[in-house]
C-alpha cells in the first residue's frame, strides 16, 4: 500500500517536472525557456539536459531564459541559472535572462551577484527584440510600410 | 598513441580532437599547434570536439590553454561541436572555458571565426569577453 503511494508520488513528481520545463522554439534560431516555480538541483539538471538537446536539434544560436515565473532567486537558484547559461554557451548559444522583477534584481544585488556578463532584460518581449537584432532580423508594422509617410502628415 | 593532425586551410587551422585522446597526445597537440601557428601565421583555429564524449579536468584546462596560446600568437580560436553531456561535465568541473568562443557546428564556427578575424569591431559579437 505504501509502496503504491510512493510510486504514485514519484510518478506525479516526474509529470510535474516534465511540465515545468518546456523548451519552445519561438523563431528559427531562437529558443525560449520559461521557468516556472522554484529551481532546485534536480530540476536544473533536467532543464539543462532538455535545453542542450534542443539547442543541438534545432541548431539555435540564442536562448531566452524567462524567469518571470520564478518567485524567489537566492544564491542557490542563481548558481543553477548560471550553470545553465554556461552550459548553453559552451555549445555556442547565447543566453539572455529575461523576466527579472525589480525585487529579484534588488535581491541579486544584495547577495552580491551581479551575474557578470549575462545579458538581462526585464521582459520576454525585450529579449526577443534583442534576439532578432542579433540575428539581423527586424519586426516592422505593415501599416508603417512605404507609402505611409505620404499619407500621414510629417511626424517630424 | 596518435598525433592529432592539424589541417591548414588558407589562413585557418582545423583540428579535430579524437574521442580517445590521451594526455600526452593533447600536450603534443598544444606544442604542435603553437609551432604551426608561428610558422604559417594563421589567423584562426577551429577546434572540433564533436566526437569527444568525455573530458577530464586536465583536457579541459588544456583546451583553455590552447586557446589562450593561440590568441597570444594572434589567432582567434573557436571550439565547435561540444556535445550536451560534455557541456554539463565541463560546467560541473567548473571549467567554463572563459575567453573561448564556441559554436554549435563547424559551419557556424567558420562564420564566427571569419567574423572574429575580419571585423573585430563587429556588432556585439564579443561574446567570450
Amino acid at each position: 500500500m505504501q509502496d503504491q503511494q510512493a510510486a504514485i508520488i514519484t510518478h506525479r513528481r516526474q509529470t510535474i517536472s516534465e511540465l515545468e520545463t518546456p523548451v519552445l522554439q519561438v523563431w528559427e534560431g531562437i529558443l525560449a525557456l520559461p521557468v516556472i516555480g522554484s529551481l532546485d538541483t534536480a530540476r536544473t539538471q533536467q532543464m539543462n539536459e532538455t535545453l542542450l538537446q534542443s539547442i543541438v536539434e534545432t541548431g539555435s544560436e540564442i536562448v531566452i531564459l524567462d524567469i518571470t515565473g520564478v518567485p524567489l532567486v537566492d544564491t542557490a537558484v542563481a548558481k543553477h541559472l548560471l550553470e545553465t547559461i554556461t552550459a548553453a554557451r559552451l555549445l555556442g548559444a547565447e543566453v539572455m535572462l529575461v523576466g527579472l522583477s525589480p525585487r529579484i534584481a534588488l535581491t541579486l544585488v544584495h547577495l552580491g551577484l551581479d551575474l557578470g556578463d549575462v545579458i538581462t532584460r526585464t521582459t520576454m518581449a525585450k529579449g526577443l527584440e534583442l534576439a532578432f537584432d542579433r540575428l539581423g532580423l527586424r519586426v516592422v508594422s505593415r501599416h508603417a510600410a512605404p507609402g505611409a509617410a505620404d499619407r500621414s502628415p510629417n511626424p517630424a | 598513441m596518435a598525433r592529432v593532425p592539424i589541417i591548414q586551410l588558407d589562413d585557418l587551422l582545423i583540428v579535430t580532437i579524437l574521442e580517445d585522446i590521451r594526455d600526452h597526445d593533447a600536450l603534443a597537440l598544444q606544442q604542435d599547434l603553437v609551432e604551426v601557428l608561428q610558422r604559417v601565421s594563421a589567423r584562426g583555429v577551429l577546434l572540433d570536439m564533436s566526437v569527444v564524449e568525455t573530458i577530464d579536468s586536465f583536457l579541459g584546462r588544456l583546451l583553455s590553454e590552447i586557446a589562450i596560446g593561440a590568441r597570444l600568437l594572434g589567432a582567434a580560436t573557436v571550439v565547435v561541436g561540444i556535445q550536451p553531456a560534455l557541456a554539463i561535465t565541463l560546467v560541473e568541473l567548473g571549467l567554463e572555458l572563459k575567453g573561448i568562443h564556441t559554436a554549435l557546428n563547424p559551419r557556424k564556427g567558420m562564420i564566427l571565426l571569419r567574423r572574429l578575424i575580419d571585423g573585430e569591431s563587429g556588432p556585439g559579437w564579443s561574446r567570450a569577453r
